[in-house]
């Protein structure tokens, strides 16, 4: 008997992981030694690099994922138990954000402005770094470095943007904000919140939509991060960026944010573990 | 009005399109960066509401309001300190300012952000528009004993739309002409009310135009300078209550 219930165990743990690996495809970045940051930037300056090889996902982990990962584990997110997420309607002032008791990342900007069901390829919102972090201890993966994230957005680019210093390439691969300002919706590239992972074109590493849909938590600290900081960090642009507000849909900039944040522009993608420095 | 011309002519607008690098600031543009960046701490009950700041966030970790109760009981001017000091909600994960070379040179088109990570929720707002004469009178009254206007009362000026403050900062200002986000008070003000001169005027099209974002400024001398004040000077005379 305590065979077979150990069989039934093992069983089900390698469905799940089967089932965890199915659902995230990943590209690899080679090793090398790579060039990140701009010149003279405070928060990250230019340097060089040595990276080992690393497996990134080519999307953002999205709500079906993320679902999966709840079903799994009964886990509550920061916005669900604090009832303090952030979110968005047109017709706020720039920069300005909704706190919602409603919101969460099933329904990431209020219940009144809907939820997931047909959403099930956006990636999840509304979730904070902490709730990014549980999901990657589940699904056995991590977050990206700030590092691994600026070598796989650059695909071999030593340029603002992947595809060279034009910010007017944007419209091919990203969902991002048109307006002048956020007082009237948006929908210039079809999508005002998010939309469906990989709707845009990759970069040379097959990575979807590094510089738009939403920002993507990152794991470490910037140059510019005081020594016992509890801050994280956050990369790309996201539907909400416009070239008039923040422009952080790009290679370079990186944001600062509360760990217990849950924004309706926020997500994240995942790296397979090991960490850098890890024995492989 | 050559004078006037001649200083429209030499903005610079600091449009960060396709850039790849970011200016090193000097010393001295990092200093007024910390100058512009510093918030006024009003002196009202400040211990009272510390201790009771400090007992929301023990860890630094999560933002949290004062209870109701507690927020209640506060008196105007505590509530006013309060306000001030604490920002109730996060910001989102963007700067819109990244730091800029000769910061001390420019007059920038926005303010910058009073507490980083954290902006004022909608109830801290409200309060404002709700206690607004009082606001503005506790707000001159900290001003004229520090001296100095924090970006957190630029930033409930221009929230309130206290057009009734103009004088009162003007004279601030013009003790060393040390501050040019007072200048960018004025231009806010100037816009918010849609100020017709001003939005005719080709300053107003580089600092809030089609191409304009959060970093976009005019090139600080003593022309822009004259041209703005001399235009919020036109606006609060003409400005119907």
């Amino acid at each position: 008997m305590k065979q077979f219930r150990l069989i039934f165990f093992l069983v089900l743990v390698a469905s799940i992981q089967t089932a965890k690996a199915q659902s995230l495809k990943f590209a690899t970045i080679p090793a090398g030694r790579y060039q990140v940051g701009a010149k003279r930037s405070l928060i990250n300056p230019e340097r060089k690099i040595n990276l080992p090889a690393f497996e990134i996902a080519v999307t953002e982990v999205t709500n079906s994922q993320f679902a999966a990962f709840v079903a799994a584990t009964g886990y509550i997110t920061d916005a669900e138990r604090k009832h303090n997420a952030l979110v968005f309607e047109p017709g706020l002032a720039e920069f300005r954000w909704l706190e919602d008791s409603t919101a969460c990342w099933r329904y990431p900007n209020g219940i009144s402005r809907g939820g997931i069901s047909s959403k099930m390829d956006h990636p999840v919102t509304t979730i904070s770094f902490s709730d990014a972090e549980a999901y990657c201890t589940w699904a056995g993966c991590r977050l990206p470095t700030l590092d691994e994230w600026e070598v796989a957005s650059r695909a071999g680019a030593n340029t603002r943007y992947f595809w060279g210093n034009n910010r007017e390439g944007i419209r091919k691969y990203a969902n991002i904000w048109y307006g002048r300002d956020h007082t009237t919706a948006d929908s210039t590239d079809g999508y005002m919140y998010t939309s469906p992972v990989a709707s845009f074109k990759p970069n040379g590493y097959g990575l979807y939509d590094m510089y738009g849909n939403v920002f993507e938590f990152c794991e470490g600290k910037t140059a510019t991060d005081k020594k016992d900081s509890k801050l994280v960090h956050a990369r790309g642009g996201s539907w909400w960026c416009s070239k008039n507000s923040c422009n952080y849909f790009n290679s370079v900039d990186i944001g600062t944010q509360n760990r217990h944040a849950s924004f309706s522009n926020q997500g994240f993608r995942v790296v397979k573990a090991p960490s850098p420095g890890q024995e492989r | 009005m050559r004078m006037l011309m001649a200083g429209l002519l030499m903005m610079a607008s600091l449009f960060v399109n396709a850039q790849d690098e970011y200016p090193k600031p000097s010393k001295e543009s990092l200093d007024y960066n910390v100058y512009r960046t510093k918030v006024s701490v009003p002196p009202y009950g400040l211990a009272k509401v510390k201790a009771m700041i400090a007992k929301l966030t023990p860890n630094d970790e999560e933002i949290e309001k004062l209870p109701d109760n507690l927020y209640n009981s506060l008196s105007l001017r505590e509530k006013f300190t309060y306000n001030m000091i604490h920002g109730e909600i996060y910001s989102q994960n963007c700067d819109p300012m990244p730091p800029v070379e000769d910061e001390h040179k420019k007059i920038f088109a926005q303010l910058p952000g009073a507490f980083d990570e954290y902006s004022w929720s909608d109830k801290q707002t409200q309060f404002f528009d709700n206690n607004r004469d009082s606001v503005i009178a506790l707000i001159k009254e900290s001003v004229t004993r520090s001296k100095r206007v924090g970006v957190n009362y630029k930033e409930a000026i221009v929230s309130m739309n206290a057009v009734e403050i103009i004088p009162f900062l003007e004279e601030v200002y013009l003790r060393d002409k040390k501050d040019h986000d007072i200048l960018t008070v004025f231009l806010l003000l100037m816009k918010a009310n849609k100020y017709q001169p001003f939005l005719a005027s080709s300053s107003f099209k580089k600092l809030y135009g089609d191409d304009a974002n959060y970093g976009t400024h005019i090139v600080y001398n003593s022309a822009n300078e004259q041209l703005i004040l001399q235009r919020v000077n036109d606006f609060y005379k003409n400005y119907k209550r």
